[in-house]
């Protein structure tokens, strides 16, 4: 079965893109999709897409063989949580701490707020020396170390489904070949992987299925 | 053809009455085109406040058994913000009124009684009044841009994408944290302007103190207080529902920020003041 299925799916334009028309897409378990694209707008508007944040002017979403109802938000809270979407517009909220928004949603589905994070979160947080700057609010990080505790609190979720959006930007130069491990580890747990990226390296290394989104059509390319 | 009419009208020149008719009723239509665009627009937003407000009531009866503790968390929050980092302004702002206003009525004390006249301006219009205007400049602008913020951020998106409704943790404890808080607020703005009244009285009058509050025991009833009550829970509803409205229509651009919040402190004063007449002329007419 299909972990994500698009059909006859239609995205309105946005930015300098060309919008998507009429495509089909289906994403198993274990694929590891690259997007090659004449326009990132129209890339970044897929990812989008796939994480249920745009919804389609026409066509059928199924996650795990089930329609998807995009006439209430609500309804697409749990295909959300599982999904992990580490884009260019991700954020963090900007009220809490770093520490919190990780923990965000441990508060919420465990109803307590005396959690501390799991050991992975640790980890990561250690391999990119965030563990100081965790009682602190996202407007105190560099940039880049927003960015990355973003990306530590997407790939500790339990998720089915992981969405890059150009990654060799996200977490810079210095820090993608730490990033290459760790998505190395994950794609190995299971999850199925969508990106875009610029990389050829990190295509190469990872990507199992390619697509091509030129001029509002999506075709597969193997 | 508006701007010709328009010109036409200044000039006051209507060379035939046919002309002068056609433009005339051309002009008619675009009035009544004005008035009644203005008033479909301001109810289909009053019905889209009414239909947020059902929205943000049915989360309460449904008690979802997840993130309570996170929303008591965010409500206290709410309620600090809102009730607690407000006392340092609504005590001195407080004191003041009820002493200028005991001030003015000692001149009138022997025609009416004074224990009378500051319960029904203090306690029945003033306290809820001036308590949610407060509220509304400190804490419903703060709501807007706080929530417009988290739109125009995706911060709201990050919220969808831990599986988390968003209306839950932004909304209902805000709901609840102003509603208690201008509740909380409005006794503390009576109790100290009836001791700011006590304290000239005490100062500068020749009204005995046992007397002013004698008189002020005598003339509160069970209904004032039960009006104070309903004023209050209306306008922290009111209040709530209106900002956080407005703060999320505002969808992409930062610029939408400082003008739906204009709109949502208007809005917020203007249906305070409306809400206040109507629950004034319930219970005292």
């Amino acid at each position: 079965m299909s972990l994500i299925e698009l059909s006859d799916y239609c995205l309105n334009a946005t930015g300098s893109g060309n919008g998507l028309k009429n495509f089909y897409f289906t994403l198993s378990d274990g694929d590891i999709c690259s997007i090659q694209t004449d326009s990132s707008d129209d890339a970044h508007n897929f990812l989008k897409a796939l994480a249920t944040l745009v919804y389609p002017v026409n066509g059928a979403y199924r996650f795990l063989g089930e329609a998807v109802n995009f006439s209430d938000y609500r309804e697409l809270l749990p295909i959300k949580k599982k999904i992990g979407y580490i884009g260019q517009d991700s954020a963090m909220i900007s009220n809490r701490t770093v520490r919190e928004n990780m923990l965000l949603m441990r508060y919420y589905f465990e109803n307590s707020l005396s959690l501390v994070l799991d050991e992975n979160a640790s980890k990561f947080c250690k391999m990119f020396n965030l563990q100081d700057k965790l009682d602190l609010r996202p407007g105190d990080l560099r940039s880049v170390d927003l960015r990355i505790a973003i990306a530590i609190r997407e790939l500790t979720k339990s998720i089915d489904v992981l969405l890059l959006d150009r990654p060799e930007d996200y977490f810079g130069y210095n820090r993608f070949a730490l990033f290459k491990e760790i998505i190395r580890d994950i794609i190995e747990s299971g999850p199925a992987v969508v990106f875009f990226s610029h990389d050829l390296n990190f295509i190469e290394t990872f990507s199992n299925m390619k697509i091509l989104i030129k001029d509002g059509t999506l075709t597969k390319v193997f | 053809m508006l701007s010709l009419t328009q010109k036409l009208v200044k000039r006051g020149r209507f060379a035939k009455a046919s002309v002068n008719n056609g433009l005339l009723s051309t002009l008619m239509y675009q009035i009544a085109g004005y008035i009644g665009r203005q008033t479909l627009r301001s109810a289909n937003h009053l019905l889209n406040l009414f239909a947020f407000t059902y929205r943000i009531f049915m989360l309460i009866f449904k008690r979802p058994a997840t993130g309570r503790a996170l929303v008591r968390r965010i409500a206290l929050e709410q309620i600090y913000y809102t009730c607690v980092q407000a006392l340092p302004i609504i005590i001195p702002i407080a004191l003041i009124i009820g002493s200028i206003l005991i001030i003015q009525f000692t001149k009138i004390s022997e025609q009416y009684d004074l224990g009378k006249t500051t319960v029904l301006l203090i306690v029945r219009e003033l306290g809820p009044i001036i308590t949610a205007f407060l509220v509304i400049l400190r804490s419903a602008t703060a709501v807007t841009i706080e929530i417009g913020y988290m739109n125009v951020l995706h911060e709201t998106e990050a919220i969808e994408m831990a599986g988390i409704d968003p209306m839950l943790i932004t909304c209902l404890p805000r709901l609840v944290g102003i509603t208690s808080a201008v509740l909380c607020l409005f006794v503390v703005f009576d109790l100290a302007s009836i001791i700011g009244g006590y304290a000239m009285v005490w100062t500068i009058t020749h009204i005995s103190m046992g007397n002013f509050l004698g008189q002020i025991g005598k003339a509160i009833t069970g209904a004032d207080i039960a009006v104070g009550i309903v004023k209050a829970i209306f306008f922290g509803i009111i209040i709530t529902v209106t900002s956080l409205n407005h703060g999320y229509r505002i969808k992409k651009q930062i610029t939408d920020i400082p003008v739906g919040t204009s709109r949502a402190a208007i809005e917020c004063v203007v249906y305070c003041l409306v809400s206040n007449i109507i629950i004034s002329a319930i219970f005292y007419m």
